[in-house]
């Protein structure tokens, strides 16, 4: 399990990026010095209704006196973008995690290959800022709708010669990961953020890749229309104690049904706040984050599920 | 016989919030401090019936695990009062021993109910190894038996037990 404190910050400003997006700098009133995230870190904000959102931090990672994200409105969402943007204004004060990192580079790489796709490209500003300062080897692919995208500027001031644009209104631009990846040298990293289509391309391109250098965030489960959630019994570990999790709960739901402290965050299983480690039982993982090392004993209980029993580390 | 202070007062609205300094605070008997999450319903435990209306901690246990004293030498942590989680921060009193005691803090009686033992939720919400430290000195979780007002400064000292009185005996045969 993994817990957050919660902090309240305030919109210290708020700044406008092309296609609906907005950038809030987020100050605290009590700390001049932030947690220090590491770049490609994200957060927790909540809106007043206590939906609770995911967003990468993209300030510059040597500046910890505020936290940045960019929030894109999103219409046809779910309703917590598009809260933001109607209600959340300088001076407000709003809830916001201490950073979790689920998308740290690796400093040790020979050469780091990043591929952004739309507003999958906010870990990455403060990626390349690290990057850049240390001289890395690195390369950025930011995929986009047009040259009108959000932080352009800000990026080829960062990266130089070292970003490279995709627009798909440049059809000659078009990124093919295969291409990107084909000559990529043994010790190179790839990481990865953008939409379904994207993260799937790539995916694909890195199949026989090792895992350890392939990094990748998600931001939307994984769709998997056809599962039927069937009833399973979980056994608690230090107590012996049966649980009996039916079809249409979760098991996160019935463990704080009965006593269990169990932090969470999306309940989506993306973000790996309710992570929990099992002892035996074979586990039905539907989270998008947990590597396949990590599931011979780990599960995200907000998502994932058991065939018939699984006895959990509590 | 010893007088301590009441050195910090803080809460926190809700399990996993930030705790927040008060220079004073309301207790309600038999509830908690307003605002704070134990009050509210909202704490971590709260779904888990508890002595927890009010959690104590010695300045003198963050300061030795500062220093790293035994019996952990060398691991020094550093604890600052607004991240231990407990609401009231004491100076110069023996906490371990006050369980099934009264004491006074200002106006206030509290009763000690039982020792607090450090969880692996506290550690993982700061990021900083405390549980080893924090064992044997993790303060006392009590119950308040009059409420009040308290504030920083206030003095803390133990009240002697309530005997029951006894009724003469009386003979049914005089």
């Amino acid at each position: 399990m993994t817990a957050r404190l919660i902090m309240k910050m305030k919109v210290a400003a708020v700044t406008h990026e092309p296609n609906n997006v907005r950038v809030y700098t987020l100050s605290h009133p009590l700390r001049d010095t932030l947690a220090d995230p590491h770049p490609g870190a994200h957060v927790d904000v909540r809106t007043a209704g206590g939906q609770i959102r995911q967003y990468s931090l993209c300030g510059d990672p040597d500046d910890l006196s505020v936290y940045k994200i960019a929030i894109k409105r999103e219409d046809s969402g779910r309703g917590g973008s598009r809260w933001f943007h109607d209600n959340l204004e300088v001076g407000d004060t709003v809830l916001v995690t201490t950073p979790r990192n689920n998308f740290a580079l690796n400093l040790e790489a020979g050469r780091h290959i990043l591929i952004a796709g739309g507003i999958g490209i906010t870990p990455f500003i403060a990626m390349a800022r690290r990057l850049a300062r240390r001289n890395a080897q690195f390369t950025l692919h930011y995929c986009a709708k047009s040259s009108n995208a959000p932080f352009l500027a800000e990026l080829r001031k960062i990266c130089g010669d070292r970003l490279v644009t995709h627009f798909s209104d440049v059809p000659e631009s078009r990124f093919h990961p295969a291409d990107v990846l084909m000559n990529a040298p043994s010790d190179a990293h790839v990481y990865f953020c953008g939409p379904q289509k994207l993260t799937d391309a790539v995916k694909e391109a890195t199949a026989d890749w090792p895992e350890e250098r392939v990094h990748f965030e998600v931001f939307a489960p994984t769709l998997d229309e056809n599962f039927n959630p069937e009833p399973f019994d979980i056994v608690i570990g230090s107590s012996g104690k049966i649980i009996r999790v039916p079809a249409n709960k979760s098991a996160l739901e019935l463990l704080r049904a009965e006593g269990f402290a169990m932090p969470s965050s999306c309940e989506l299983g993306v973000c790996g706040s309710c992570v929990c480690t099992y002892r035996d039982g074979i586990v039905i993982h539907r989270d998008s984050i947990l590597k396949v090392s990590e599931r011979q004993d780990k599960m995200l209980v907000c998502v994932s599920r058991a065939r018939v029993r699984v006895t959990l580390d509590l | 016989m010893w007088t301590g202070e009441l050195l910090h007062i803080h809460i926190a609205e809700a399990a996993s919030y930030e705790m927040e300094e008060l220079e004073q605070a309301e207790l309600i008997a038999g509830k908690g401090i307003v605002g704070d999450r134990y009050f509210n319903g909202t704490g971590t435990y709260s779904p888990k019936p508890d002595v927890r209306e009010v959690t104590l901690i010695e300045i003198e246990a963050l300061d030795s695990m500062e220093r790293g004293d035994p019996p952990f030498p060398g691991e020094k942590v550093k604890l600052r009062p607004i991240e231990h989680r407990r609401n009231l921060t004491t100076r110069g009193v023996p906490l371990n021993h006050l369980v099934g005691k009264r004491f006074r803090v200002g106006n206030v009686i509290l009763k000690g109910g039982r020792l607090n033992f450090p969880c692996k939720y506290i550690e993982e919400l700061l990021g900083i190894p405390i549980y080893t430290a924090l064992i044997n000195r993790s303060g006392l979780n009590c119950r308040i038996e009059k409420g009040g007002i308290i504030q920083r400064g206030d003095p803390i000292e133990v009240l002697p037990d309530i005997v029951p009185v006894k009724e003469p005996a009386t003979s049914a045969h005089p």
